[in-house]
């Protein structure tokens, strides 16, 4: 007996042994992968939305989780947000008051080799090229055949997600190429897991011009249905913002290209909202001024950066502002105007009719006090008819990137710079613009004010804190040197001289260790 | 499967090539017998009997039978390490058999103890790895709420760092640091089960503690520790971080019941330094404006002093055992009920444990099960509780009749005022409930057609199942400040592990060569699922279902996660003995892991140890004291597989309905390609071990010292990537080298020997020296340096740095200057000319102005930071006494660190003026008084303390009689008795990672409690 079950238990030890397996095959159930997330054809529209998203959101959870760069805290993350800061906080218009490490320097042009902020805004401009690289591998001719996906509906969208997944990446470029000079161009076909090599500024110039003008056909049409989405429209406006500075990165100039392409998008179906401040408020998509925004929403579309930071970040807690009347929960006490900005605006000028005075001092002692500079809400949560926006912490409020005021301020200084166009035209869109500033002629100017200077000031009151001023001041000459020095310029409050490099923001130091094909920016 | 097949065909061949047992020419005779101890009798089971060639292990009973001894005169030999060789002359004539009772005279018995390694067991004085096993009667008394407790300070180069918490996470180190971004923990083995593999090497699932809470500590026999790479690299994938084996207790002698009940209570040590009410309103009238003054109050709270408790707890254990001729068995049940210092913090057990070993067909066949089942249920102290206490105002006053909730709140609703801690923890509810059982089958066969063979099997489960629920009422001033309304989270998770392991064991029944040789060889595979959902819901329509019912909610997020792991693994060890002097082990591991991509799947893990016992060779005759002496050599490699599941997939993650896309009026849930690794590897660590045990006078002085060096290279972290390279800018990789080197001395002496009923005093003492660093990140890595410790205070603000040339997690702070009295420096010193010092003050204080220029650029940016320091204790050191006197006992345990270093984040975040100048002022730590800041200098290396400490683990008062003839024992038990330390936070153990920032204050322990068997 014991024999045959010694005998029957060694034989199944065996075959317990002989039917284990080497097999380590394990696949994700609860995610998707590539293998079967487009066998839904509804994945090419939510892949283009998160390239949108992008800009506007700082993971795949709002307001925060699952973040899409890493290294820097996520709000921070935030594509806007570090785009604001690299455009606003060293030039004359911003100081924000706290101390987080490497945030102070940005008021002052002081900022490191590995300034985390420049290093942020960095990953963000290649995040957003490289989706849009993916996207585009993804949605090819042969892929959809391959896939099956022949339906003319079907290829038509996708026509049109790939020239906007094209815009995408032409914007981030030019952000990448304004802020960083000299970078990688990585397009869909290189291929993931190679070091890309360094190009020339007008390399990346070449290529973003030539991208833009090759899409402008398939892009979608202008109009409610598109809200949020990138037209023609703004293809001709980031045209016009290349041609415009194109001196200053290819050292040729083209203010013709940048007339023409400001005429163009004058052309399209925009025009101005009567009411100056309603492009910063709730509802500011219903403004029919706005071309490209990017998209905020209080429950939909949620992030720590972006427009909270904005609007949260301009309201002070101390100072007897009420957070409620701006919509929100609280104010984070951070971001006020540096003096130079203040005393731009005249009186009459409605522009400034949102800034908040009361216990704020105009020059900024301290950088770190929030009382120092004048509060600029200029952003707000509440509808044109003053109602709260959706949420009291994540806002409704749309931020602004591309809009008609813009480009009619650039004609007018694309004409100056000897872009052609026509005089009247360029005085007229420009008084267009002090009308509805001052809300009547008080604000006109005449023929002989339309100076290049003056376009330079206008562009600070009409544009203030929309993320444009570093930008102008380059193309000015006057970001760095003598030439202008405002409070907090090199670190001191009078205000100081800067070294030329400072126009470019520093090539991340672990790119240069990372990545042996590059080399740093000249003065760093 | 091919390679399956080989292998199991090596093993077949391994059988069949075992030579059966000589065939005589002539008629032979059997010797057979039994071994006992002179002094006790008893059968001692594993010593070798041998005439000529041939020879025998004893069996658990002692006895022994030689088959074919050929007839004539020989001398048989009984030898056992710890013991006195015995040599007989025997005669046998053929066909006959022989008896031969054989008593060993004992010299060092404790060399003789078995010692649990991995899949198989070792006599003590034949191990050659860095391996401690430490028993239940050393184990740490009190209360004790997780295994990992019963052993700190007792073995030398084990880290056991608490959270204070009862019943809190517990972080063990084993010879420093192992990696830097997989995972730290050591593999736990309870009973042959390996635990947690799912997450990596140890743990498993719980409901936010401990994950070992499930494992009552009463039931517990031995815990062993495998320190090194040599030992423990049978376990090979998950054992780069150390093996601890578990083994629970089971029955003995006669059917016997025994009751165990403790109570005990805790009050807290030490709390954060903070202003009392009249420094805070002075500090308020000082540096606030009108705003923040006309918000004070004339109350006098002490927040702290309302949020802590004494916590109040009781345990009792009660169990059944016996053993027969066949079957031992052991039924026990334990239940615990422990409150926390902080109130709502409470930690209840219920466990239930079973061993069952049943012996069958003529002790062939062995069959064991081990079951163990529990159900822990937490409360945690909501969070925030800690924080607002540091915060909240003691002008203030903690209730308000005239408020919703009854409880006082800062005026103004604003954002950024501290929430009452007293409302959050009569309002809020955090707590969760962790089911758990873990038992396997195991049997083993001695194979009939081949003597010394034995097939093994063992079959293991561990199943968890988990539910938190988390709710915040909309009322709490959390809430309304941010209208966020109530919120409601749960998590109802779980976790099936199983493992199947084969082995065999062949234990060669004759020498090879001058030696005996045993060979292990099999096959394991695990595999795990878990399935981890959550919900979320904020803005809650109503507060009152409390978190038990769902409420409708203006957000709701719901989110699954599914996950699978396997792991399957080959090993084999061939250990051999030359009359236990010369040793050698000689093991291997290949595993697989799914958490790579198919190139990169199997890792093979070696191991090679050698010992040699001089105490046994003839020129040591003349040391006459000596009892053991013997010089180890370990090499080993070991694996970490302990990262995340799936990062070699191109897997695309879904976005939430929170953060959509707008297109037109529609919104459009995004989806996004993750970054991914096709190429990860094995992180492998390598390690040498150099050792020596040492014994005098028939081991009452015994002890062992270990020097050791392990590198770990292709170190698996999260890290950057160039851009372009990848999508997103972080990806897990192997990036880099790190090495850990040190010494380990224990000592153990019975310092005064047990004459009859006389004072008997044993001394343990242990000694371990650590010092790590960072070899190297690649190049291509694309980083140098990679930042840690992400601390409160400010946003993003990380204090610690991974950078070659330094320990891992050192501090990267700037120098602070200090003035001629030591204190940081605060004042305007120089302003700045073209973005460079010019040495005339600009009447604002900045960073400029106090901290030291280090890279030399008459600027002072986040270039300026440095390694200054590491939290990881340079020596540690304990010492437990264990004296007794008749039926009194008296135990201690001592512990100290040396040249630990804490960062001091409650210090650091509030210990600035600028704190009274929120909407309503912030409470300050009291080292704002030295410092004078107006702005927070978080990077100042001021905060880093050192946080050196001698502690008095505990001490123990026990005293046993017999109560009409039944053993009592009657004991009290003081833990944390007293800290000696210069650190000036909470607590100098803060951590694994010295970051002390609201930490759960250490508690000390008054425990009395009774034992009876009957």
């Amino acid at each position: 007996m014991n024999r045959i079950l010694s005998k029957a238990l060694t034989g199944a030890l065996l075959m317990v042994v002989a039917a284990a397996c080497t097999d380590l095959g394990v696949e994700p159930r609860s995610t998707v992968t590539d293998v079967n997330v487009f066998r839904d054809q509804a994945s090419y529209r939510a892949f283009i939305a998160k390239i949108y998203a992008g800009l506007a959101v700082s993971g795949q959870q709002g307001p925060h989780g699952q973040p899409d760069i890493e290294g820097i805290d996520e709000g921070f993350s935030q594509y806007l947000r570090l785009y604001w800061e690299l455009q606003e906080l060293p030039a004359d218009a911003a100081v924000i008051a706290w101390g987080d490490v490497g945030l102070p320097e940005m008021n002052t042009q002081l900022w490191a080799v590995n300034n985390n902020f420049v290093g942020g805004m960095y990953y963000r401009v290649f995040y957003q090229v490289v989706l849009a690289n993916e996207f585009l591998r993804q949605t090819t001719e042969a892929k959809l055949t391959e896939r099956g996906h022949t339906s003319s509906a079907l290829r038509a969208e996708i026509t049109q997600y790939r020239a906007e997944a094209r815009f995408l990446r032409a914007l981030s470029y030019w952000h990448g190429l304004d802020f960083f000079g000299r970078i990688p161009l990585l397009t869909e076909a290189d291929i993931l897991g190679t070091l890309p090599p360094q190009r020339t500024p007008t390399e990346v110039y070449d290529f973003v011009v030539s991208e833009l003008n090759a899409i402008l056909a398939d892009l979608p049409a202008a109009g409610p249905a598109t809200y949020g989405r990138a037209t023609a429209g703004a293809a001709q406006m980031l045209l016009a913002k290349l041609y415009l500075n194109a001196e200053v990165y290819t050292g040729t100039p083209n203010y013709t290209g940048a007339l023409t392409a400001a005429s163009a998008v004058i052309a399209g179906p925009y025009s101005l909202t009567p009411v100056y401040v309603n492009n910063f408020l709730a509802d500011n998509h219903t403004s029919p001024e706005i071309i490209f925004p990017v998209t905020q929403d209080g429950l939909r579309t949620r992030t720590w950066g972006a427009m909270t930071f904005l609007i949260h970040a301009s309201i002070g807690y101390n100072d007897g502002m009420s957070p409620g009347s701006y919509g929100v929960d609280g104010g984070w006490g951070g971001i006020r105007l540096k003096p130079e900005a203040y005393q731009l605006f005249g009186a009459g000028d409605t522009r400034s009719s949102y800034f908040y005075t009361p216990n704020h001092t105009v020059g900024v002692a301290a950088l770190g006090e929030f009382r120092n500079g004048i509060a600029a809400p200029k952003f707000s949560n509440v509808t044109s008819t003053a109602a709260p926006g959706s949420h009291s912490q994540h806002v409704d409020t749309d931020f602004p990137m591309f809009r008609l005021a813009d480009a009619y301020l650039m004609y007018a200084e694309a004409h100056l710079r000897g872009g052609g166009g026509n005089a009247t035209t360029a005085l007229d869109y420009v008084n267009a613009l002090r009308v509805r500033a001052y809300g009547d002629s008080t604000g006109v100017i005449i023929a002989p004010q339309l100076t290049l200077d003056f376009i330079l000031d206008e562009r600070g009151r009409e544009l203030l804190w929309e993320a444009h001023r570093r930008n102008d001041l380059i193309r000015y000459g006057r970001f760095t040197g003598s030439a202008y020095t405002w409070s907090w310029k090199g670190g001191t409050e009078a205000g100081g001289s800067t070294p030329d490099h400072l126009k470019l923001y520093p090539i991340p130091a672990n790119e240069l260790i990372g990545n042996p094909n590059l080399t740093q920016n000249q003065g760093y | 499967m091919r390679r399956l097949h080989y292998f199991m065909g090596a093993l077949v061949a391994l059988c069949c090539i075992a030579p059966h047992p000589l065939h005589a020419q002539q008629p032979t005779s059997t010797i057979r017998g039994r071994v006992t101890d002179n002094t006790t009798q008893q059968p001692i089971s594993g010593a070798t009997v041998t005439v000529g060639g041939r020879g025998v292990v004893t069996q658990a009973d002692g006895r022994y039978t030689i088959l074919g001894v050929p007839a004539g005169s020989d001398l048989l030999r009984a030898r056992m390490i710890g013991y006195t060789l015995v040599s007989q002359p025997i005669m046998v004539a053929g066909g006959d058999t022989l008896v031969v009772d054989i008593a060993l005279t004992g010299n060092a018995v404790t060399l003789s103890e078995v010692v649990v390694t991995g899949y198989g067991e070792e006599r003590a004085g034949n191990i050659t790895g860095a391996v401690t096993q430490v028993s239940a009667e050393e184990f740490n008394p009190g209360r004790v709420i997780s295994a990992e407790q019963l052993i700190q300070s007792k073995i030398p180069g084990v880290h056991i760092v608490d959270n204070n918490e009862p019943g809190g996470g517990i972080a063990i180190r084993t010879r420093g640091a192992a990696t830097v971004g997989a995972g730290n923990d050591p593999l736990y083995v309870i009973d042959g089960i390996p635990v947690g593999i799912a997450r990596g090497a140890g743990g498993g699932l719980s409901a936010g503690r401990n994950p070992l809470n499930f494992l009552n500590p009463n039931d517990i026999e031995t815990i062993t520790v495998l320190r090194d790479g040599s030992s423990a690299a049978i376990y090979g994938a998950n054992a780069a971080s150390g093996v601890v084996i578990i083994q629970t207790k089971s029955g003995r002698n006669r059917p016997q019941f025994e009751y165990s009940g403790t109570s005990s209570a805790s009050t807290v040590t030490r709390l954060p330094d903070m202003l009392d009410a009249n420094q805070y309103r002075a500090a308020v009238m000082a540096y606030g404006d009108t705003t923040q003054q006309n918000q004070l109050l004339n109350a006098n709270t002490n927040w702290f002093d309302l949020v802590n408790q004494t916590g109040f707890g009781q345990e009792h254990n009660f169990s059944v055992a016996g053993s027969g001729d066949r079957t031992t068995w052991r039924l026990s049940t334990g239940y615990l009920d422990q409150a926390g210092i902080l109130r709502s913090t409470e930690l209840q057990r219920l466990s239930l444990g079973l061993n069952l070993q049943h012996r069958m067909f003529d002790d062939r066949l062995l069959v064991r099960t081990s079951l163990r089942g529990s159900r822990v249920f937490d409360r945690f102290t909501p969070g925030g509780v800690l924080s607002n206490a540091a915060q909240m105002g003691p002008t203030q006053p903690a209730f308000d009749s005239t408020a919703p909730t009854g409880f006082y709140d800062w005026p103004g609703n604003r954002l950024t005022s501290a929430d009452n801690p007293l409302a959050i923890l009569a309002l809020a509810k955090d707590r969760g409930t962790t089911y758990r059982s873990v038992g396997n089958l195991q049997a083993a066969y001695d194979l009939p057609f081949a003597r010394g063979l034995q097939a093994n099997i063992n079959l293991a489960y561990d199943v968890t199942r988990m539910d938190r629920v988390t709710f915040t009422p909309s009322v709490l001033h959390s809430q309304t400040k941010t209208g966020n309304g109530g919120s409601d989270y749960r998590a109802n998770q779980s976790e099936v592990n199983s493992t199947l392991e084969t082995y065999l064991k062949y234990a060669v029944p004759f020498d090879v060569g001058p030696g005996r040789l045993d060979l292990t060889g099999g096959y394991s595979f695990s595999q795990s699922a878990g399935d981890y959902p959550w919900y979320l819901a904020s803005g809650l329509t109503t507060d009152v279902l409390g978190g038990d019912g769902v409420a409708a909610a203006t957000t709701v997020q719901n989110f699954r996660d599914i996950q699978e792991s396997r792991l399957v693994s080959f090993f084999g060890r061939a250990n051999y003995n030359v009359n236990d002097r010369y040793l050698a082990s000689l093991s291997f591991r290949r595993d697989g892991s799914s958490r790579f991509g198919p190139t990169n799947q199997w890792g093979t893990f070696p191991a090679l140890s050698l010992g040699w016992r001089l105490s046994e060779e003839s020129f040591m005759d003349n040391v006459a004291s000596l009892s053991d002496l013997k010089l180890r050599f370990g090499w080993g490699r070991t694996g970490n597989q302990a990262i995340p599941n799936y990062q070699q997939f191109a897997a695309y993650l879904l976005g939430d309905a929170q953060s959509q896309a707008q297109f037109g009026s529609e919104f459009v849930p995004t989806m996004r390609p993750s970054s991914y690794n096709p190429t990860i590897k094995w992180e492998s660590t390598e390690s040498v071990n150099l050792g020596v045990d040492f014994g005098f006078m028939n081991q009452r002085v015994s002890g062992s010292l270990d020097w050791y060096t392990k590198k770990t290279s292709d170190l698996i972290f999260r890290a950057p990537v160039p851009a372009g390279y990848t999508i997103g800018n972080y990806v897990w990789r192997n990036i880099g080298t790190m090495r850990n080197r040190g010494v380990e001395l224990a000592l153990s002496a019975q310092a005064l020997s047990p004459s009859e009923g006389g004072l008997r005093w044993t001394a343990d003492f242990t000694a371990a020296r650590n010092s790590n660093e960072m070899l190297s990140i690649y190049p291509s890595a694309g980083t140098t340096t990679v930042l840690t410790g992400l601390v409160a205070g400010g946003v993003g603000t990380f204090i610690q740095v991974l950078q070659p040339g330094q320990p891992i997690n050192s501090f990267y702070v700037y120098q602070h200057i200090r003035g001629s009295d030591g204190r940081p420096i605060y004042e305007d010193r120089t302003g700045l000319t073209n973005g460079q010092f010019n040495g005339t003050p600009d009447g604002t204080i900045n960073e400029q102005d106090l901290y030291v220029d280090i890279n030399g650029d008459n600027v002072i940016n986040q270039d300026d930071r440095r390694p200054f320091h590491d939290p990881a204790p340079k020596w540690i050191l304990g010492h437990s006494s264990y004296f007794t006197y008749g039926g009194l006992e008296l135990n201690f345990t001592l512990r100290a660190y040396l040249g630990n270093y804490v960062y001091n984040n409650v210090a650091s975040n509030l210990g600035t003026y600028a704190e009274v100048t929120r909407g309503s002022p912030y409470n300050l730590h009291a080292s704002v008084l030295e410092t004078d800041f107006t702005t927070p200098q978080y990077l100042s290396d001021y905060y880093v303390e050192e946080a050196s400490f001698l502690r008095m683990d505990n001490i123990t008062a026990a005293y046993s009689f017999d109560y009409r003839g039944q053993p009592v024992r009657a004991f009290a038990t003081v833990q944390s008795a007293f800290t000696l330390t210069g650190y000036n936070g909470v607590d100098p153990t803060a951590g694994v990672n010295g970051l002390d920032n609201n930490i759960y204050p250490r508690s000390r322990t008054f425990t009395a409690g009774l034992g009876v068997r009957f």
